[in-house]
């Protein structure tokens, strides 16, 4: 990581910046939300499938933000960034899906709701 | 009692010669790690709005279903995207050391990015003035904190662009700008990854 220059844009984080990775990013990451919304409009999957492949294309679109917006990879210069993000990931999906499923399970427990309520699908359905 | 073992000799735990980090790769990775932990106030909210996203949380007022539109959403991400595609590839400009190339990427990013917020403002101030504000019920004051947390965000990115514009030609691409126009690319670049998480989780599935 250390630059021997003394000119700023010689650094490698500066040398890193390329136009064809920021517009394929761009492109892909819009073609999969696209789909996404094509999936959503339609509805024509049953919710946990549709759920299912939205999270996927969202999954996606955001490796494609790592590798090609950030550009992110196990390279010296990216090494703890991108460790670093990896080890945040699963604290960030902990955090939501814990904290859902919880007041998920408390509210079947404890809410006296019409069976029609319960019925309604909910992101952990 | 615990005791401590001492280090094998031929170890080198530092040499007074290394260079470490320099001055604009610690920063990047000071602010990235920031950036990580600005994450997390994301999952919270992630969190609060998936509990409350239920007909129970919405106590009688709209669901989702009906303040989320997928498609306007699209625009926005569309604007968002567009704006950090611009304002990456001004950072390409900034290789060349190309002053006018990396202000006008920027200036173009800003009013991609007040695009954005135009949708969002007028989102949210429709649906205060049906009376469904952030107090009219927990699902709601999830949705408000949760769109207008990430607006916070986009705004702050677009007030930091406009004093890069004031440092640029007043100071030139010295290492303490350079290092902020790279803080910049990823504190924008994280907007439209928040953004993504954001709209599919609740414009999408939240909505369907």
């Amino acid at each position: 990581m250390s630059a021997p220059h003394s000119d700023p844009l010689a650094h490698p984080e500066v040398q890193q910046g390329n136009a064809l990775r920021y517009i394929s990013g761009f492109i892909t990451t819009l073609l999969l939300m696209f789909a996404a919304l094509m999936l959503t409009i339609r509805q024509h999957l049953p919710y946990v499938s549709y759920a299912e492949a939205v999270t996927g294309l969202a999954v996606l679109s955001l490796v494609t933000q790592a590798t090609l917006f950030f550009g992110l990879d196990i390279s010296r210069a990216h090494i703890w960034k991108s460790l670093s993000l990896l080890l945040t990931i699963p604290l960030f999906i902990i955090s939501v899906g814990l904290t859902v499923w919880m007041f998920q399970s408390l509210a079947t427990r404890t809410m006296l709701m019409p069976a029609g309520m319960l019925q309604q699908p909910t992101l952990l359905q | 009692m615990a005791t401590q073992t001492p280090p094998s000799e031929g170890v080198v735990l530092f040499h007074p010669h290394f260079a470490g980090h320099d001055q604009i790769s610690a920063r990047t990775l000071g602010f990235w790690l920031y950036m990580l932990s600005d994450a997390l106030i994301f999952a919270a909210l992630f969190a609060a709005y998936g509990v409350l996203n239920n007909p129970m949380g919405a106590a009688g007022g709209p669901i989702a279903t009906q303040v989320a539109d997928p498609v306007e959403g699209f625009w926005q991400t569309c604007a968002v995207l567009g704006s950090v595609a611009t304002y990456s590839l001004g950072t390409v400009a900034l290789k060349s050391g190309n002053k006018g190339g990396v202000m006008f990427s920027i200036v173009l990013a800003i009013l991609l990015a007040f695009i954005f917020l135009g949708f969002e403002a007028h989102d949210l101030l429709d649906l205060l003035a049906k009376g469904d504000g952030p107090t009219r019920s927990g699902f709601l004051s999830a949705f408000f904190v949760l769109v207008a947390t990430h607006g916070l965000h986009m705004l702050f990115g677009i007030i930091w662009m406009l004093v890069m514009l004031v440092q640029i030609p007043l100071f030139g691409f010295n290492a303490n700008v350079v290092a902020r126009l790279l803080n910049l690319r990823m504190f924008w670049q994280f907007q439209a990854t928040i953004w993504v998480i954001l709209y599919v989780y609740v414009y999408m599935i939240g909505a369907f």
